[in-house]
């Protein structure tokens, strides 16, 4: 005789309710599991995308994509003469904000070389790759656009002339892809008046020197103009059979640059930049769940309260402590499977409205269940002292 | 042979100055058929006597004899005895209120004693329905007790009582939530199972309108037992 089901049939609504409540924090902790895996995902994501042997940033930089990394674009011709280097090219990285289609959007560019170089994306599903040395872009669909599209960065108009939801950038936002120059252009041209006004500024700063004459100094401005050639990363594919670390080890030795591989560049991400909205999430997914458990206890605790003096008959008419230990625990267990079982749909019901990515994986859910229904286990255990402690005279209105 | 058998049975709470000597030297006897009424007054140790009578309650000396078996004696309960087995393959309990399971059917509650001793399915059913129609309340079956009367709780804790055939059932009060009419319904009921069933019924009341019939009244004051009428 299944008690528990008939007690919870006559508690029906009392018991619907607190699945539903008890659901929504089980939502709530899978959608934070979700949100935890999406941060890790989407933060490395570009790194798996790009995905080279080795990655060379400034030296002592935990670069291009925990710290910023800054390096003069022809160091790519240094790197690609250390024995071992089948091909390194140039790499570009940056975040912006810029108006689309009217919209003010955050989103990050990566400016590569164009012409068989790494770093840009591997799968178009819509369009075609860059293909032209300027103008051209690769977007992510989540900026709103289509083929064909024009977009203004600076100074210029850029045609998109493909899709790819390959890759985001560290912080979730859609990734751009240019070519290199474009790329720098974007990030450091100046316009026309910014020019002037540098010009200007530089010509007195010249012309305030003894030793300089007017023309001479006119002369030096082009040479004293900032440099735009700057690059975040070179990145390197071996030739095959080439010994990574060695290398990487000459690398370091000879040109003065930090090394990393991609799961040490993944590495850096997770101790870096990650790591802080890993520990919330993980934080915030330990208390909810606790939450969970604690409410499940004091729902079951009510339960056997208000059935004390049913436990109390059972056991003088010589129900053994089986019986209702069974009671507590089915009730505690049907109570959390159910939750689980609602939080789950919910969830898979509505990730999708998330802003942020919600990466839902089965072995999460699978642990979650574990967890839960460990919590609901040691949440009846409140019930089954109380279930255990009625002493049978109770029904008799004695003792 | 006697269903049971109670001697020198003392109850003792406390100790030294704060000691209340609840029973003291209770002997009796009960035969299958027998209609027992213990009457007394509030504080007379009436629920006392009841709960070493189920066996829930550790008497302070005495011996218990229960079909045959040595249930307690002197100071303990014998050795192998399972009494919460005892109680629930050999004896029947019918409350003051009614105490039915309230998420329970009256089919429900009659089967839930048949299910504790392994009697399922069709032969369970067929017991229950037998218990409901002799209770003249088979046609509210699948109702749960809060939609029952007094008297119709009553009448299915009775049945529940009877489910296993019992050789001694306990009635605390039984007709204390109920009308007079119904009180002597109920007691009607009890006397028909003495008789039909040949089961030995020990009714705990303080109301000594309901005893007429009874086989033997039993008055307990102040711990003491004190035979009245055969």
């Amino acid at each position: 005789m299944d008690l528990a089901v008939y007690d919870l049939k006559l508690h029906k609504g009392r018991f619907i309710a607190t699945i539903i409540g008890v659901g929504l924090l089980f939502a709530i902790v899978l959608a934070m599991n979700g949100l935890y895996r999406g941060n890790i995902y989407e933060g490395l994501a570009v790194i798996n995308a790009t995905n080279p042997d080795l990655w060379v940033v400034e030296r002592f930089r935990g670069g291009p994509f925990n710290e910023q990394s800054s390096m003069p674009e022809y160091y790519h011709y240094s790197v690609k003469a250390v024995p071992g280097v089948e091909q390194a090219s140039p790499f570009i990285y940056y975040t912006v904000e810029r108006q689309i289609g009217g919209e003010s959007r955050h989103f990050s560019i990566v400016g590569y070389d164009v012409f068989g170089g790494l770093g840009g994306p591997k799968q178009i599903y819509a369009g075609r790759g860059i293909q032209q040395a300027h103008y051209e872009m690769v977007a992510h669909p989540k900026l709103g656009l289509r083929l064909g599209d024009k977009v203004t960065l600076g100074l210029h108009a850029y045609t998109v002339v493909g899709l790819s939801r390959e890759a985001v950038d560290t912080s979730g936002d859609p990734l751009i892809y240019l070519s290199l120059p474009d790329a720098q252009e974007v990030l450091y041209q100046k316009d026309n008046e910014e020019v002037r006004t540098q010009r200007e500024r530089l010509l007195r700063s010249l012309s305030r020197q003894n030793s300089l004459t007017p023309q001479s100094a006119e002369k030096l401005l082009p040479a004293l103009q900032p440099d735009t050639h700057i690059i975040n990363a070179v990145l390197v594919r071996l030739k095959p059979g080439a010994d990574r670390a060695e290398v990487a080890r000459h690398i370091r030795k000879w040109l003065y640059f930090s090394v990393y591989t991609t799961p040490e560049e993944i590495q850096l991400m997770l101790k870096g930049r990650l790591a802080g909205m890993t520990k919330q999430l993980m934080l915030f997914r330990i208390l909810l769940m606790i939450i969970s458990v604690v409410i499940i206890a004091l729902v079951i605790y009510t339960f056997t309260m208000e059935k004390v003096r049913s436990i109390a008959v059972m056991k003088l008419i010589g129900a053994p402590n089986k019986v209702i230990v069974r009671m507590v625990m089915e009730q505690s267990m049907l109570l959390t499977i159910s939750s689980f079982l609602f939080g789950l749909i919910l969830i898979h019901q509505t990730w999708r409205l998330f802003p942020k990515l919600v990466l839902l994986i089965p072995g999460d859910e699978i642990i979650t269940f574990i967890v839960a229904v460990t919590g609901g286990i040691l949440a009846s255990i409140l019930g089954l002292v109380q279930a255990l402690k009625t002493q049978p005279a109770m029904a008799l209105g004695g003792q | 042979m006697e269903v049971l058998r109670i001697e020198g049975l003392s109850k003792i709470f406390g100790s030294g100055r704060l000691e209340v000597r609840a029973l003291e030297d209770i002997n009796l006897s009960v035969f299958p058929g027998d209609l027992v009424a213990l009457l007394g007054p509030s504080g007379s140790g009436k629920t006392t006597m009841l709960l070493c009578t189920s066996l829930i309650l550790e008497p302070t000396q005495g011996k218990i004899i229960f079909d045959g078996q040595t249930i307690f004696q002197k100071n303990g309960w014998s050795g192998g005895v399972d009494v919460r087995s005892i109680r629930r393959e050999k004896m029947g309990f019918i409350f003051q209120a009614h105490n039915l399971i309230p998420f329970l059917t009256a089919r429900q509650n009659v089967l839930f004693p048949l299910s504790l001793v392994g009697i399922k399915g069709e032969t369970a059913n067929r017991r229950v329905m037998e218990l409901l129609e002799y209770m003249e309340i088979a046609d509210r079956a699948d109702y749960l007790p809060a939609l029952l009367s007094g008297g119709e709780q009553q009448r299915v804790a009775i049945a529940r009582a009877l489910a296993n055939n019992p050789r001694l059932i306990l009635a605390d009060e039984p007709t204390a939530s109920l009308d007079t009419e119904r009180g002597k319904k109920v007691m009607e009921l009890l006397k028909k199972i003495a008789k039909e069933n040949r089961s030995a019924v020990i009714v705990v009341t303080h109301d000594v309108r309901m005893i007429e019939g009874f086989d033997y009244v039993y008055h307990l004051k102040d711990g003491h037992l004190n035979h009245l009428v055969k």
